[in-house]
């Protein structure tokens, strides 16, 4: 295995920047998701690290190899696809045994690696199946299989889990975590789904609009969202989002509601406000940060429901504040009704800021 | 409407008139359609007198399958030459049919596969061949078959039938192209095979079904054509046959009976490889103009 | 403008660094996939380029009859005028017309309608359809043959039956009489045609989605509301791909007119294929042949146009 190192990478279609000035390292045996929504250069950059298309600019490194003009088979790489590209007209054993056969290995040596792989993955019953006998989660397997056959320095993954039904998948998602860590593998791994990514990932790269907005720990990405896009895409239900402006009442730093509503700030809050480009600020708070009364209590702000979703452990309500719909999880005990007007209390040491103009985190 | 299904108060399927129209209408097509044929095939099995009268035989009083012996004996001058337009014919096809397959294949790839300036076009103008008719190319292509001295040779034909048949090839190669995913290909290249070795080893298997379907057009059209054959060889052991059954039978008084057998002969080949490969023909036929 | 969060790296939108690549670098990155379509349009440019160029340049000369072009004469739009002015040239316009416009009605009408009929699973209906496919596969010479041998005026079928029938007390002369030999003509087209548009529009009808018929229906619509509102709609973009193709074949078609009349009688079924024919290698006046076939490259380049404008409608949309 080998760690995989992007540097100032860029893919552009005339004045389209599908992937723009993108730098990251996966260092060895690190598994790295890149998450973001569908057109944000996540699978393009995985097709440049695979060699797929060519890099209108910038730098791969494999392991100590600069690959920027090698071909994909050249590359020592493996890669599994969200439609798992099986060739339709080669049995499943056939299939693992390609990527053999091209290396040229000899044909004992292949059977061998192919029947271990197999036995690995527990396909051997399919190994004269063709693709099309197969069900989804089985035709998973043996893409992954034909990945695994041979000894790649690194495994390229694009949305493998998104075709299986939604209890295969978490299935799958474990599995491949065990795979990952029993083989040390250098992943690099993309997905749509936010939750793969902080479920399964060391790191994980949030792209949008061709840029890599951040890449941290899922914890971290978490924690600390670099600007509102990541803030918004990272968690589930994702950190809601107000819009409000920063102002003063004399004595304090406030944040404004068109509403009419204040909300103060602490004092390391009003000097993160304070920065800002302007005076707009957002406030994101995530849901199991915030609290409901029903009567106004200081640090609250008043809000109306909109649904409330319960779902079992815990019950979601979704509350209209300012303009802007807040996620809160609550008790399932909490008795309230749509359209009930409430108060949602703010943790002054739990909520984030971010910069209304240029959307990014607000820190000292 | 409404009324009716008040007054009955048990719903009962009502008479489908679109149903039995769409049956009187078929029946009626069979009939324009089928009867030509069949009319063929009974004059192929009259004699020339039994043939011209009137009113007509509606059916042979004597059937006689002497108009296709003749055409089939090698040892008179019309099986002869029967024989040997045949034989041309299916010569010429078959080589326009390969090599078009050939040079079609790598192109019809490219445009679905690359995008390269200039790509779409390199298609239109290829597509826009099928807009010309033959006959106002045959003038240049004669003096350009004299220039390179191929003028009653089949080379000349062959040359002539790839240009109207490698446009529809591609074409059509480019419709099955574009239906196998590309994540096959780029499998395959990170396995380890080159750009070739992924058209080489997992597109071309897949592709199958195109290259038989285009194969059938091409060979049909090669098969059926006759303009630039008409044309282009004047001797007579070149000819094919659709030029051929033409000259032998109109020299004297038109022998009817022969004529039919002889068209019934030429049809054959072609019905029976559409019959076999209808699937692939009708494919071939729809492919890119209909997108689901 | 960069902010620093935690231990990770924050990587910020950077502004966009200019990496155009001019044409000429753009062909060059591509000139391995050139190599794929060359073979082609290597055939391409020898047969069709050089004759069309070779076309236009002789429909400004004269041109002697024997073929030896180097004594060609420069005569400017002279060719063109020779056609324009020609009394025979609005009646065989007229003829392509009548040709072009009812062979294409008439087989696109019957196609639609058996592709209709069709559609619905029957016992038998794969034999039919191989039946009603089997005149378009035939060559023109054998239909022309036998419908030649049908239309014999003294010992042809139809005639024969006509007056079985008591439609007329005599066999007629279909190919030899001024009003019917073009109609006569055209059935023949249809016969030998109207099958590509029955398979065309069956392989349209098939992506009519069943559930807008269902949800049509339970909606209320009547067989024939439902054919107009949905399936219809549906067709419309085949439909205008068969039309076309169908109008370009018959504005193309030579083997039918040429092998049953050769345009005759009178030049009655004489249309533009027949005549350009006609003078080229009758009269052997190549060049006013040349300035007829432009004439004719500028219809079909008209009709061509919408061609692939009907057909691109989508395959821009696929490529990425």
């Amino acid at each position: 295995m080998a760690e995989v190192v992007l540097k100032d990478v860029v893919k552009n279609y005339g004045a389209m920047f599908a992937v723009n000035n993108v730098s990251f390292t996966v260092a060895d045996g690190e598994f790295v998701a890149l998450v973001g929504p569908s057109g944000c250069g996540k699978t393009t950059t995985l097709n440049l690290i695979a060699g797929l298309i060519p890099m209108s600019g910038g730098d791969i490194h494999i392991g100590d190899r600069l690959v920027n003009d090698l071909d994909p088979k050249d590359r020592d790489i493996a890669m599994v696809f969200q439609n798992y590209a099986l060739y339709p007209n080669k049995t499943v054993f056939n299939n693992l045994a390609f990527p053999l056969q091209m290396r040229k290995l000899p044909r004992a040596e292949i059977d061998k690696k192919v029947q271990s792989a197999a036995k690995v993955l527990d396909i051997t019953h399919l190994l004269e199946r063709k693709p099309r006998e197969l069900s989804g989660g089985q035709q998973q397997r043996v893409a992954l299989g034909r990945a695994l056959v041979r000894d790649p320095r690194a495994f390229l993954m694009d949305e493998p889990l998104s075709n299986l039904d939604a209890k295969l998948r978490v299935q799958m998602r474990s599995e491949l975590k065990r795979f990952h860590q029993d083989l040390h593998a250098t992943v690099v791994y993309v997905t749509h789904d936010q939750l793969e990514a902080v479920t399964m990932a060391d790191k994980m790269a949030v792209m949008n609009g061709g840029f890599l907005q951040q890449y941290d720990t899922p914890a971290n990405v978490f924690a600390n969202p670099i600007n509102t896009f990541v803030a918004s895409f990272v968690g589930s239900p994702a950190m809601s989002l107000i819009p409000l402006e920063v102002a003063s009442n004399g004595t304090q730093t406030v944040l404004q509601s068109s509403e009419g509503w204040e909300l103060p700030l602490s004092p390391i809050n009003a000097r993160k406000a304070l920065a800002a480009s302007t005076k707009k600020v957002v406030l994101g708070a995530r849901h199991s940060t915030l609290k409901l009364a029903k009567s106004a209590v200081p640090g609250s702000v008043p809000g109306k429901v909109y649904t409330v979703e319960p779902t079992g452990d815990i019950t979601f309500a979704q509350v209209f504040i300012s303009g802007a719909v807040v996620n809160i999880s609550l008790e399932p005990s909490v008795a309230i009704r749509p359209d009930e007007m409430v108060f949602v209390e703010f943790d002054q040491e739990r909520i984030h800021l971010f910069d209304g103009e240029t959307t990014m985190a607000l820190t000292l | 409407m409404t009324t009716q299904a008040l007054d009955r108060p048990a719903p009962r399927k009502p008479i489908d008139w679109w149903r039995w129209a769409g049956r009187v209408f078929l029946t009626f097509l069979l009939i324009f359609t089928v009867l030509p044929m069949v009319w063929m095939v009974l004059t192929s099995i009259k004699s020339q007198f039994a043939a011209l009268q009137y009113p007509p035989q509606w059916w042979p009083a004597e059937p006689t399958l002497q108009n296709y012996w003749r055409l089939l004996d090698p040892s008179n001058s019309v099986g002869q030459e029967f024989l040997r337009y045949f034989w041309n014919s299916f010569y010429v096809s078959l080589l326009t049919t390969v090599i078009g397959v050939v040079v079609a294949v790598p192109a019809a790839y490219a445009f679905s596969r690359f995008r390269f300036p200039g790509r779409t076009f390199l298609f239109f103008t290829v597509l826009l061949r099928n807009m010309f008719p033959a006959v106002v190319f045959l003038m240049p292509l004669f003096l350009l078959m004299r220039w390179l001295g191929l003028v009653n040779t089949h080379g000349s034909l062959i040359l002539t039938y790839l240009t109207f048949g490698l446009p529809l090839s591609i074409w059509l190669l480019k419709g099955f192209y574009d239906n196998i995913p590309i994540q096959l290909e780029q499998a395959a290249r990170i396995d380890g095979a080159t750009r070739f070795q992924a058209f080489l080893y997992i597109v071309m298997p897949l592709s199958t079904p195109g290259i038989i379907a285009t194969s059938i057009f091409s060979f049909i059209g090669a098969w059926n054509e006759y303009v630039y054959a008409y044309t282009f060889l004047s001797k007579q052991d070149s000819m094919t046959l659709p030029v051929g059954i033409q000259r032998f039978f109109t020299e004297f008084a038109t022998d009817w009976p022969g004529l039919m057998a002889a068209t019934f002969m030429m049809s054959v080949p072609v019905v029976v490889l559409f019959l076999v490969l209808q699937k692939y023909f009708v494919r071939a036929l729809t492919e890119g103009a209909v997108k689901s | 403008m960069s902010i620093a969060t935690g231990q990770g790296t924050a990587v910020l939108a950077p502004t966009l660094k200019s990496k155009r690549v001019g044409p000429l670098q753009r062909i060059y990155n591509h000139r391995a996939d050139y190599l794929y379509v060359l073979p082609a349009l290597l055939v391409m440019l020898i047969v069709i380029a050089y004759p069309v160029y070779y076309t236009i340049e002789l429909s400004f000369f004269k041109t002697p009859p024997n073929l030896q072009m180097k004594d060609k004469v420069f005569v400017g739009l002279d060719n063109y005028a020779t056609i324009l002015s020609s009394s025979s040239f609005r009646e065989v316009t007229m003829n392509t017309l009548i040709w072009t416009v009812f062979s294409t009605l008439f087989a696109f009408l019957i196609g639609l309608a058996a592709a209709l009929a069709l559609h619905r699973e029957f016992i038998g209906r794969g034999v039919l359809r191989a039946l009603l496919l089997i005149p378009y596969v035939v060559s023109a010479v054998a239909a022309s043959y036998v419908w030649k041998w049908l239309y014999h005026s003294d010992f042809g079928v139809i005639g024969a039956l006509a007056v079985q029938f008591g439609l007329t007390d005599k066999p007629i002369n279909f190919l030899d009489n001024l009003h019917t030999v073009l109609p006569s003509l055209i059935v023949v087209n249809v016969w030998k045609e109207f099958s590509f548009a029955m398979i065309m529009l069956m392989a349209g009808l098939q992506t009519v989605p069943e559930q807008l018929l269902r949800a049509a229906q339970v909606d209320g619509a009547n067989a024939w509301q439902r054919f107009w509102h949905v399936t219809f709609p549906h067709l419309k973009s085949v439909s205008m791909v068969t039309v076309l193709l169908l109008m370009v074949s018959n504005f193309n078609s030579f083997i039918i007119p040429w092998v049953m009349t050769g345009g005759g009688p009178a030049g009655a079924s004489d249309i533009w294929i027949t005549q350009i024919y006609n003078i080229a290698f009758g009269r052997q006046r190549y060049g006013v042949a040349a300035a007829y076939s432009v004439i004719l490259f500028i219809v079909m380049m008209t009709l061509g146009y919408f061609y692939v404008k009907a057909l691109t409608r989508g395959d821009e949309s696929r490529a990425g």
